[in-house]
């Protein structure tokens, strides 16, 4: 029994270094401290009020949860039939095809979001904004697909059948059977995908301009020049709304199965 | 193949994701690596790439990018194999409690989970002020903007990523096989690197894969707790764009990470996993 306390051990470990800076993020929050210190000197709620008081964190925090909520519903629309002919058709060059539908995820986001920039933006004059939805519709794109495509692939397909020999037409049948049947994966698909854009950095770094920026990356530029604790209370605020996102969708779609 | 669909109708279905991704992924791309090859009076040259690689200072950051994801890989493996083994063993109900404590740092902001190391490995954040009270530091010693603290950082950026893969990979090594190595007389060990590891190997060429790949291009991680000090390529190539306004520079910088990341998963692609992409 001594190997499996060593994998105990190892397993804790791991834990500790994955989870620990949460709980230390969390503590700092509450800090006394104008400076960034730990352990706090002392207890005060003062970051989270400045948090809620600083205009560019409500702007882009919207700015972000828009984007998001756009580029999912896009990536959706164009994924969903994509992820159907995945699961039901068989043709010349799927496996290509396939490999270019999964590139978004691959190409560094760093790289897409330059390329819409000098692309779209300096050359075809496209608004900002318009360029950060693209972007982010891009890289959630492979997602989508991947998710529904999960969940077709468990969808009993005689029933789709049963439907279409019934008298009903390919596409009622898609959307009277099989959308309804496959409605977790879409659910799990829209939540893993606008995560993803809300947690985005890489491809919006380049995708900023005057009044155009996410959350993420007005982060980074407050954390260029303060030191205090105003991001881990941010943070703190992030992560607890992450947890709870993670645990009632864990318990009701078991999205774990998705990732 | 599909009796009550008309025959081309796939087409029709994956029109729009083809159309989509061609105008606003494809062009843009192509677009930037048309204009790496462009000469200063126009015309087709290597002047850009010649220049970019004859600097020393992106040599330097190149091969430390490299050389980082060189570091953080094995580790992520050494650390990921163990833990991924040990929560394919428990029971269901307390694998998906750990799972969803493997998942939430995957979910959270990168911006937030990086920041905690701040807190950690700053001039007074808990390495320091607990090294100075004991006597052991007179002064602070820098941890923040080093090469450790990135590695510190990607690792538990990707460590999830590659318990993820590994997990998902030995779930589908049977409990059969393992007791049948076992009770043929072969050791826990020896089970485990004869029976589970080759068995699961797909799974840890994806693991590696994504993390190596991912340590690579990685821009939160190296922009935090490196910053300007510790340049790696992706905040290198951010440096010469928008803060040097050297757009040619930073143009080839982009073709040579598509390169890499792409050499990546093509040669890797070779251990042919199944599941990859």
């Amino acid at each position: 029994m001594k190997r499996s306390k060593l994998l105990l051990f190892i397993t804790a470990v791991m834990f500790v270094f994955l989870l620990g800076p949460f709980l230390v993020i969390i503590i700092s929050s509450f800090s006394s401290n104008a400076v960034m210190r730990f352990p706090p000197e002392g207890f005060s709620l003062q970051w989270y009020r400045k948090v809620l008081n600083i205009e560019m964190f409500r702007t882009t925090f919207w700015m972000s949860l828009k984007t998001g909520l756009a580029a999912t519903l896009t990536a959706l629309v164009l994924g969903v039939p994509v992820a159907y002919t995945n699961v039901r058709y068989r043709y010349p060059g799927k496996n290509i095809l396939e490999l270019f539908f999964s590139s978004p995820a691959i190409v560094p986001g760093l790289v897409i979001g330059f390329s819409l920039l000098r692309f779209f933006i300096y050359v075809a004059r496209i608004p900002v904004l318009t360029g950060l939805y693209l972007g982010h519709t891009a890289i959630l794109f492979p997602y989508t697909v991947r998710v529904v495509s999960a969940s077709l692939r468990n969808f009993d397909r005689g029933i789709e059948e049963a439907a279409v020999s019934l008298g009903s037409s390919p596409l009622h049948a898609f959307f009277a059977v099989v959308l309804p049947n496959i409605q977790s994966g879409l659910v799990a698909a829209f939540i893993l995908a606008f995560i993803t854009s809300f947690n985005n950095v890489p491809v919006s770094l380049f995708l900023t301009g005057p009044g155009v920026a996410t959350l993420p990356i007005q982060m980074l530029v407050y954390m260029e020049y303060y030191f205090d604790p105003t991001i881990s209370a941010l943070s703190s605020i992030l992560i607890v709304l992450t947890v709870i996102i993670i645990q009632s969708t864990e318990k009701l779609l078991g999205i774990s199965k998705y990732m | 193949m599909n009796r009550f669909h008309f025959k081309n109708t796939f087409i029709l279905l994956l029109l729009p994701g083809i159309i989509f991704l061609i105008i606003f992924f494809l062009s843009p791309l192509i677009f930037v690596l048309m204009e790496s090859f462009k000469g200063a009076e126009g015309g087709i040259s290597f002047i850009r790439y010649r220049e970019v690689l004859s600097d020393p200072q992106f040599r330097f950051v190149f091969i430390r990018t490299l050389k980082m994801a060189l570091i953080v890989t094995p580790i992520a493996v050494l650390v990921g194999y163990p833990s991924a083994y040990f929560i394919t063993k428990l029971s269901s109900a307390k694998k998906s409690i750990l799972m969803s404590l493997v998942i939430l740092p995957l979910m959270t902001s990168p911006v937030a989970r990086t920041y905690a190391w701040i807190v950690i490995l700053g001039k007074y954040g808990i390495i320091n002020q607990s090294l100075t009270s004991l006597g052991i530091l007179r002064e602070p010693a820098r941890l923040m903007y080093t090469e450790g603290a990135i590695i510190v950082g990607l690792l538990q950026l990707f460590l999830p990523i590659m318990i993820l893969t590994l997990v998902s990979a030995m779930e589908n090594v049977q409990d059969e096989v393992e007791e049948a190595a076992l009770s043929l007389g072969s050791g826990k060990a020896g089970c485990f690197f004869r029976v589970i590891v080759p068995l699961s190997f797909d799974g840890l060429i994806l693991g590696v894969t994504l993390v190596f790949t991912g340590s690579i291009t990685a821009y939160v991680t190296p922009a935090i707790l490196g910053g300007a000090k510790v340049l790696t390529l992706s905040t290198l190539m951010r440096q010469e764009a928008l803060v040097l306004m050297n757009w040619e520079g930073a143009t080839v910088i982009a073709v040579i990470m598509i390169l890499t990341t792409l050499v990546l998963y093509n040669g890797l692609r070779l251990f042919k996993p199944r599941t990859l992409v």
